[in-house]
């Protein structure tokens, strides 16, 4: 969609990044005038053909680390080259003699701002260094028994197909839980044997390890005589990892006792209340994983799956009463602040947030169910560590299944996840960095380049990114310190940013991906020109949505619709042309004109409009805003709609309801959802049966045509979106409807033509809208 | 639910089944170790031939044994009664009249000799034999005789009591009596001079024996005249006794003594038979008219003898060194063991019929008071008053078993059921209708022995009275005949549904345990004992392992194979599972072989040495909690982690001498509350713990046995435990303990007549209320110690009830009342209650006492305050009973003669020596708490037998041959001895033993060969198959399987064995004689 405006139809190209403003102004008060905050949305493992990687490790800047990138002035006769950030001069090492302006190395090629380097050794834990194996990734897998037997059922097979793609030197673990935590040890022969953990106990990290018998001071597993010694043991001995291959094992070996251990095991036991619900020990749960884990190896890539079937009832992390008459917390109870639990759990999970961290694990949910579960408290765990998220409503929808498969999959299709990324950011003098939104962690690495505010995860310059993968995306706020001495400004008109990831790839290897970026400062104050060419709507529309979302978590009794509207007549103000109090004068640069229609639809959208959801569904879609690229997430704030119909090539059509006609079938994408409408007509038709017709291929293939683009959209997207197909006035094309800019109301049906459709709201249309924001921008503030 | 009124016993439930008791007497396992296989299914049946008398029906018993076949028996006994030796004749004028139908016994001495065989007559001659035996071998010895006779003089008395038949119906005076009877064959054996004596003399010879008399003596004529039954009590003791005797028995260990020239012991077992016999006195019907007059007369003769015998009394004021040399240890009182076995009737001629002794072999006929084996009392008469009571010194408490086992032969007790309304009770005390219950108004109202409350009749339960007062359905009714019945329990005695019977097993294996070999003999004997589980569909199983985290298996049958559940929070426990954990018996038996097989192998790597012992019992306690049930726990090392983890305290206490020294009996006591909290909740759930230690160090039984203390359970000590000899024991002690006859969530209490009441209950039960006691199971060996007091004065002449109610669950979900009604004259004179006095329940009753004492108090003072409540009894008896008496004479009441012989012993036993292991004492005084009458005396004062020479005796109609007495010189060098206190078996080897004995015996061919480890095999020659039968016969006496222990003279297994032989003379206590004579001192010393 949108495509006139884009041309370049790769806008993240090499780098992986893009920036609400291409073009920075100078100051922090023009900054500020800009009103739209100049961010980087950045992709920091994004595969790319041209993306060459290194065997070697990086020269670094000896004052300010930086890496040696394109952008570094090159001494090639002294063998010199200075930091185009700290201006530091450095040597090049004994192995760069050979170098030359002919014969230069990859990472000065100036074409190749993004760069990676496989990182031959494993520094944080040398003496486990074994070149020819990479320590094998984790995959501890948690499931729900408190449901249904069917959707029991559903999640087993998921699970075992799951188990059955891991690659062979995966290391697997297993936990069940309900009223209790069941830690299934695979390693021990004889018969199936359970840890049974209590769900109504909150365990720290220590007494989960001591419980196992792993503990490095606790000497229970080691037998009398090694009692009062166990203090020397350290964990790096071997002994600690000797202990936790009971419960992980390689996936080829354990598959075998998984599955049948998997057929064996029944929904939870504990008995229900009538009137009750199953108390369910998903916190308990998801700590003593992360006590197990804790004790693996320091490095070692490791994700908690888990596989959750109802809201959390027992224990910590609990967010509701067992007593089904006690409804699970709304959006309303939030704001009322009469959600008992919320606050608690919230605690609970930042703290586990916090030891995954530490640990450098991930936690992925995956919540099947009608009711809530409780995501809107497990998302700050979720989030810090990258992990994922995907909510459906039973495991046996597509939307879990094929989602759940994904994660597995290899080649292609794979997401790449990968672990223990480090986020590095290196940037030029004035330029400061107020924190990230985003799957990410502050390491609270503290720097010249930190600002004073802060946003999301700040006060660094480095971050923790437990878990990554190709598509993750964060967004980096920075701030242009108020530089007073302009006269500096003439001499540098360029700055530079480095973004330095490294991480453990799916493959196991460690890997530092580089990227050097640099763009104009410009003065703002002699024309605006530079920065309305350098302005990027998307991704300031997406900027936006992200920045009103944190701050409707963050900020008591925030307005976001008024913020909005606010920033954006602020924004039409300043760029755009009118004549002062003439609405109807008032034009956009085409670089901005898309702007208003995204916060039309932003507005309107689940992000702000969060009282139509649960506080999980919102929860939900914001993890998946902040984690998406900016295209994927435009759509969530803008769906796109194609029209299919006989005489036209399929065709975007315009996200508004008069764009519904009885002889067209319309795919609506707006990322959770595809939706796949049939005209009134077309409807009858195929009810007839008519694509079944040999004469009337033609028809069929109109049919066939919006399910197969439907199937690529879905084949790309990570969580699979759920895929409504729906006819015209059918109870399921409310999911189109929702999304429609609703042109045609209750209000002016009479006007429409026959075919076409009505959508039964009061909300403003955009032609209302605009002609608001145009009123309002033109007046003189 | 039919008329209230009550059905008839005829109307029993289907499921009752009254015999369980005596029938499952024969689920006591014996098997020989080597077999234990295959005995297991039938094991009960599978009892060697020899050991079945109990099992058999009475026709068998009859034919091998001295039948108790009651009444051939008894009335042939009278017949017999031809006049015999000339001793006897003196006496018997006395007696022989007063009673017709009892033979005078001592007149038939000369035939024992001769006539081993069964006819009954060859009853009396045993007695006679016995009497000759004594006076032969104090004769001898006792060259001047009357010194030595005071010891014998005992005999004399019981010649005067003797006369009065214990038979007969006056019930009160009895004992002492009774006693005296047997005193008189010895009077016959020292035929020369005894038969002067014999008659009036020789009662005055013996010190006890005189002054019991006296006392009885004075009832008789100070008392009220209106007491003519009583004074037919005394009549014919001597004669009675024959009668209710079997003949076997008697002959057999008389004939042996005899044989041996100087056999000091030849007397103590002459008397000892005569005693049961006159207890066993179960006279056949004498017409009570007749004797009366007699009796009149009868005491006159006592008095005279009685005080005649003063001058014998053996010690003299005199230094105890010459006193030690003028006491011969061969005629100081010895415990006679008897195999006769004695019929007794608990009321007779309407007043209550004194019981034999406990550790007699007896079967009794309810006619009216409850069987002694439920109920017995320290005194069988009541003091009137408290004063009294105190003056006597001696105890006044109940020995409550409530559902002890029956003789087989004995009826089974009757269930009544009253339908939905409950059976009848006073409407203010509660108590439960009995025979004693006085029905008055024609009818219409009753009045209640207990509270003295009148009561009115429930329509439905109405019936008229009869000329004599009683209702005329009396006999009818078992509630209103017997003196035990068991009430069908209504919904209102129900809280919740009956439990089912569940058994939890917890297993230790640790690394300890896994090595020993106890897990693997824990699993083993569980698996053996699943079969003998009581069927039903309820009965439910779980199974749980533990070592620094607790294991649970999930046993449901849809499972491939149990699944293991690990609980490894042992500061905080829960159960894993809310079912499946504890699984009904009939779905998860494979699982459960299965998984007892593979237990040992699956921990046969297993490094952890620690135990969460605590942890482990608390979480099976919640997994039971819904329904209660027995927890059985093997446990082989100290509690070292989790909850209630405790200290090796032992070995701190020995590294610190000066404070160990100090604080000993600290180590005695649980080391903190966490132990006790835990059981209190148990026990409020119905839980029941019984502990299986397998052990070869330091537990700290101390701590732990609280847990099965409060919650009705016990501890099973086995130390130190060896993968050899010990888990034959404990299999078999295993399923005795689930097969034994049991119930469970009972509720007991018991109730007195007014005037006297409840001080106290003692024993493994939980108290929560002072009246009743919470048992979370009761089982047959299970005794509870019911101290009493007044609060009132009681009425001469009347009779003092208790009542003892047990509300319990049987193993097959029915509930229960069972309640026993036990009534007792009361009595104003103390020579009455010393002469009722019960010596068995008097001492099991002081060893309680004394041993609740020991953890708490320094040893001193408890083995001090033990001595004291001997030396006060003697003492009371010696200023009050015996005035007339010189006072250089130590005179010892008849009744409670052999009362210093325990008491040295007890201060020589295990729990009161400084010098044993703390564990050992701890176990000790577990052991003590719940021990019945029967086998308290054993544990103090062991039997000893010698087993070289069992060729040369003819065993044919008692298994046990004659008992040694605890002396270090009865054990030669060339014996093998075997001695048994109930739970521990030591045989001990002569260095110089025939070795072909030696080898057919235990199959070893020299000395020196003796194995540290021993197991009892059968070899296929007569000696061992006797050995074999004695201690088959040994192990279902005393219901316990035995620890079987080699012992060779001069090494420490020796010592061990040494340490028995209470009545040697040791570095840190008294021989015997000593002890006696030092009991004098203090005695004189304060008299005035």
């Amino acid at each position: 969609m949108a495509a006139p405006e884009l041309p370049q139809t790769d806008p993240e190209g090499i780098e992986g990044v893009r920036m609400t403003w291409n073009n920075w102004p100078r100051t922090k008060v023009e900054a500020s005038k800009c009103v739209i905050p100049i961010a980087a949305s950045i992709q920091p493992i994004r595969p790319h053909v041209d993306l060459h990687v290194l065997p070697y490790i990086p020269l670094r800047c000896k004052s300010c680390t930086s890496v040696l990138n394109p952008f570094c002035r090159v001494d090639f006769t002294a063998l010199i080259w200075i930091c185009p950030f700290c201006f530091q001069r450095n040597h090049f090492p004994q192995h760069y003699t050979s170098i030359s302006q002919t014969n230069l190395p990859a990472e000065l090629y100036p074409n190749f701002p993004s760069i990676e380097y496989t990182i031959p050794n494993y520094p944080q834990n040398p003496q486990n260094y074994n070149p020819a194996v990479p320590p094998s990734p984790i995959y501890l897998f948690i499931l729900d028994t408190c449901m249904i037997e069917e959707e029991l059922d559903f999640a087993k097979s998921a699970l075992k197909r799951a188990i059955g793609v891991l690659p062979d030197n995966a290391m697997v673990g297993f936990i069940s839980y309900g009223t209790q935590v069941q830690v299934h040890e695979l390693g021990f022969s004889e018969m199936s044997k359970v840890y049974v953990f209590r769900g109504s106990k909150e365990l720290s990290k220590d007494q989960v390890l001591e419980q196992f018998g792993l503990g490095s001071s606790g000497g229970r597993r080691a037998g009398i005589g090694v009692q009062k010694a166990g203090g020397q043991l350290s964990p790096a001995d071997g002994t600690a990892n000797l202990g936790i291959n009971r419960f992980l094992l390689p996936a080829s070996e354990c598959e075998y006792t998984l599955n049948s251990l998997l057929d064996e095991l029944g929904t939870d036991q504990w008995p229900v209340a009538p009137g009750n619900r199953a108390l369910r020990c998903s916190g308990v749960a998801l700590g003593v994983a992360a006590g197990l884990l804790g004790a693996s190896t320091v490095g070692t890539g490791a994700r908690i799956i888990a596989l959750v079937g109802g809201p959390c009832t027992e224990g910590p992390g609990a967010i509701v009463s067992k007593d089904l008459s006690d409804p699970a917390r709304s959006h309303k109870d939030l704001d009322k602040d009469a959600a008992p639990f919320f606050k608690k759990a919230i605690h609970f999970y930042e703290e586990l947030g916090k030891q995954l961290v530490s640990q450098g694990h991930v936690l992925d949910v995956y919540a099947s169910a009608l009711d809530q579960v409780g995501i809107a408290e497990m998302k700050v765990a979720i989030e810090r560590t990258g992990g994922l998220v995907v909510l459906a409503e039973s495991f046996g929808h597509s939307v879990f299944k094929d989602s759940f498969k994904r994660i597995f999959e290899d080649g292609e299709q794979s997401l790449g996840l990968s672990f223990n990324g480090t986020l590095e950011i290196n940037c030029s003098k004035d330029i400061k960095i107020q924190g990230i939104l985003g799957p990410c962690t502050s390491l609270e690495k503290k720097g010249p380049a930190v600002a004073n505010t802060v946003i999301g995860q700040g006060n660094t310059t480095a971050w923790k990114m437990c878990g990554l993968d190709k598509n993750t995306c964060l967004t980096v706020f920075f701030d242009v310190s108020s530089s007073e001495k302009s006269d500096s400004s003439g001499t540098n008109p360029v700055l530079y940013i480095q973004f330095l990831t490294s991480y453990q790839s799916s493959d196991g290897q460690t890997r530092l991906r580089v990227t050097t970026v640099t763009r104009q400062w410009v003065d703002s104050a002699v024309g605006t020109e530079d920065l309305v060419q350098g302005f990027d709507q998307e991704a300031a529309a997406v900027v936006m949505a992200r920045l009103a979302s944190y701050k409707m978590e963050m900020e008591e009794a925030f307005d976001a619709t008024r913020w909005l509207d606010r920033n954006l007549i602020r924004l039409c103000s300043k760029f755009g042309d009118y004549r002062k109090d003439d609405p109807t004068s008032f034009t956009l640069n085409p670089c901005f004109s898309l702007f208003p229609q995204f916060m039309f639809n932003l507005r309107r959208s689940q992000f702000i409009q969060v009282f139509n959801n649960s506080p999980d569904e919102t929860a939900y879609f914001r993890i998946l805003l902040n984690r998406e690229i900016i295209s994927n997430a435009t759509v969530m704030i803008q769906p796109s709609l194609i029209s299919y119909s006989f005489n036209s090539l399929p065709a975007p059509a315009l996200l508004d309801v008069s764009s519904i006609a009885a002889d067209r079938i319309l795919l609506l994408d707006s990322y959770f959802s595809v939706v796949i409408f049939h005209g009134m007509t077309i409807a009858q038709w195929r009810n007839m049966g008519y694509q079944n017709q040999p004469e009337h291929q033609a028809f069929a293939h109109l049919l066939q045509a919006p399910h197969d683009d439907a199937q690529l959209i879905i084949r790309d997207r990570f969580p699979v979106p759920r895929l409504v197909v729906c006819d015209q006035h059918g109870s399921q094309a409310r999911f189109l409807l929702a999304k429609l800019n609703p042109s045609a109301t209750y209000s002016n049906a009479h006007e429409m033509a026959a075919g076409s459709d009505v959508i039964f709201t009061d909300d403003v249309s955009l032609q209302v809208f605009i002609d608001h924001l145009q009123r309002l921008a033109v007046q003189a503030s | 639910m039919a008329a209230p009124g009550g059905p008839r016993p005829g109307n029993l439930p289907p499921g009752y089944m009254p015999n369980s008791l005596a029938n499952n007497m024969q689920n006591l396992q014996i098997n020989q170790p080597n077999q234990p296989q295959s005995n297991n299914p039938t094991g009960g049946v599978s009892r060697p031939p020899n050991t079945t008398p109990f099992g058999q029906q009475p026709p068998p018993f009859a034919g091998s044994r001295p039948g108790p076949p009651p009444h051939s028996a008894f009335v042939r006994g009278p017949v017999p009664p031809s006049p015999s030796g000339p001793p006897q004749t003196t006496l018997s004028p006395n007696v022989a009249p007063a009673r017709p139908a009892g033979p005078p016994p001592g007149s038939q001495p000369p035939p024992p000799f001769v006539s081993r065989p069964l006819p009954p007559g060859s009853l009396p001659s045993s007695m006679g034999g016995a009497t000759v035996s004594l006076a032969s071998g104090s004769s001898p010895q006792l060259g001047p005789g009357p010194h030595h006779r005071p010891f014998v003089s005992s005999p004399p008395m019981s010649g005067p009591a003797a006369p009065h038949p214990l038979s007969n119906g006056p019930p009160g005076i009895t004992m002492a009596q009774l006693q005296a009877g047997p005193r008189f064959p010895p009077v016959m054996g020292s035929t020369p001079r005894p038969p002067p004596i014999a008659a009036p003399q020789p009662a005055t010879m013996l010190s006890s024996g005189s002054s019991s008399q006296r006392p009885q003596l004075r009832p008789n004529f100070g008392g009220r005249p209106a007491s003519a039954s009583l004074a037919t009590t005394h009549p014919g003791p001597s004669s009675a006794p024959p009668q209710n005797m079997l003949p076997p028995p008697a002959p057999s260990p008389f004939s042996a003594p005899i044989q041996s020239v100087p056999p000091p012991s030849g007397s103590p077992y002459g008397m000892q038979t005569w005693m049961s016999q006159q207890q066993q006195v179960a006279p056949p019907p004498p017409v009570p008219g007749l004797q009366p007059p007699r009796m009149f007369g009868m005491p006159q003769t006592h008095p005279n003898q009685s005080l005649a015998p003063t001058s014998p009394s053996l010690f003299h004021t005199g230094a105890a060194g010459t006193a030690q040399s003028k006491v011969d240890p061969s005629h100081i009182p010895r415990p006679i063991p008897s195999s006769v076995v004695i019929l007794h009737e608990t009321r007779q001629g309407n007043q209550a019929n004194p019981p034999p002794p406990a550790t007699s072999d007896y079967i009794v006929k309810d006619t009216g008071n409850c069987s002694p084996r439920f109920m017995r009392c320290t005194i069988n008469q009541i003091p009137c008053t408290v004063d009294l009571l105190s003056t006597s010194a001696m105890q006044l408490a109940l020995l409550v078993q409530p559902l002890a086992l029956p003789h087989p032969s004995e009826e089974p007790i009757q269930v009544v059921d009253f339908g939905e309304s409950g059976p009848v009770r006073c409407s203010r005390c509660k108590g439960y209708i009995n025979p004693f219950m006085k029905f008055i108004d024609q009818g219409r109202s009753f009045i209640c022995n207990l509270c003295g409350f009148t009561d009115e009749t429930p329509r439905d339960y109405h019936c008229n009275l009869g000329p004599d007062g009683r209702r005329r359905d009396a006999d009818e009714r078992p509630e209103l005949c017997k003196g035990t019945v068991e009430f069908v329990a209504s919904k209102e005695y129900m809280v919740r549904d009956p439990m089912p019977a569940v058994y939890f097993f917890l297993i230790d294996v640790s690394t300890n345990a896994i090595q020993t070999g106890a897990t693997a003999a824990a699993c083993s004997a569980i698996n053996q004992v699943i079969a003998d589980l009581p069927e039903g569909p309820r009965t439910a199983v779980g199974i749980a392992t533990f070592d620094s985290n607790i294991h649970f298996y999930n046993l449901k049958r849809a499972l491939q194979q149990p699944l293991m559940l690990i609980v490894p929070d042992i500061q905080d426990v829960y159960t894993p599972l809310e079912s499946d954990v504890i699984v009904q018996l009939s779905e998860c038996r494979q699982h459960l072989e299965l998984l007892l097989e593979s237990i040992p192998t699956m921990f046969q790597n297993n490094r952890i040495g620690d135990s969460a012992f605590g942890a482990a019992i608390k979480a099976a306690y919640l997994a039971m909690k819904s329904t209660g049930g027995k927890l059985l726990v093997f446990q082989s090392v100290l509690p070292s982690i989790g909850i209630g983890s405790l200290s090796a305290r032992e070995a701190e206490g020995r590294s610190n001498i000066s404070a160990g020294e100090k604080e000993a009996n600290k180590l005695l006591q649980p080391a903190d509350k966490t132990l006790k909290t835990m059981a209190m909740e148990f026990a409020e759930y119905q839980v029941c713990v019984d502990l299986f230690i397998t052990t070869q160090t330091y537990v700290d039984i101390a701590s732990i046995s609280v847990i099965p203390r409060t919650t009705g359970g016990r501890v099973y000590y086995y130390y130190p435990f060896t993968a050899l000899s010990d888990p034959a024991k404990l299999y078999n002690d295993l399923r005795w303990n689930v097969t034994r006859p049991q119930g469970f969530e009972a509720v007991m209490r018991v109730r007195c007549s007014q005037g006297i009441q409840v001080q106290d209950y003692s024993g493994n039960f939980c108290k929560r209320i002072p009246t009743d006691v919470d048992l979370p199971a009761i089982d047959c060996d299970k005794t509870i110690m019911v101290t009493l007091k007044h609060d009132d004065k009681l009425q001469e002449g009347s009779e003092c009830a208790f009542q003892c109610a047990l509300l319990y669950t049987t193993v097959y979900g029915q509930r229960r009342i069972r309640v026993s009604t036990l009534s007792l004259p009361c009595t104003t004179m103390l020579s009455n209650l010393f002469r009722s006095a019960d010596l068995d329940t008097q001492f099991a009753c002081i060893l309680k006492q004394v041993t609740g004492e020991v953890p708490s108090t320094p040893l001193p003072q408890v083995t001090e305050q033990a001595k004291n409540l001997c030396i006060n009894i003697l003492h009371s008896y010696r200023k009050f009973c015996a005035t007339a008496t010189a006072s250089g004479q130590l005179i010892l009441p008849e009744a409670l003669k052999l009362l210093p012989l325990y008491t040295l012993a007890l201060l020589k036993s295990c729990g009161l020596r400084a010098d044993g292991r703390i564990d050992d004492r701890s176990s000790w005084i577990n052991y003590v708490s719940h021990l019945s009458t029967p086998l308290a005396i054993p544990l103090v004062y062991p039997r000893m037998i010698a087993i070289h020479n069992l060729d040369e005796k003819e065993l044919d109609s008692s298994l046990i041959p004659e008992t040694v007495p605890l002396s270090s010189e009865h054990i030669t060098d060339e014996g093998i001895f075997l001695l048994e206190n109930g739970e521990d078996c030591l045989i001990c080897v002569g260095n110089s033993v025939n070795p072909d004995i030696l080898h057919q015996l235990l199959g070893i061919s020299s000395v020196e060969e003796i194995p540290s480890q021993f197991v009892l095999q059968q070899y296929d020659n007569p000696l061992s198959k006797k050995l074999n039968g004695i201690i088959n016969e040994i192990r279902r006496q005393r219901c316990s399987y035995l620890r079987l222990k080699l012992c060779r003279k001069g090494d420490p297994s020796g010592t061990t064995f040494l340490s028995y032989m209470v009545e040697d003379k040791t570095p840190s206590g008294l021989s015997y004689v000593e002890f006696l004579i030092h009991v004098h001192q203090h005695i004189q010393r304060k008299m005035p």
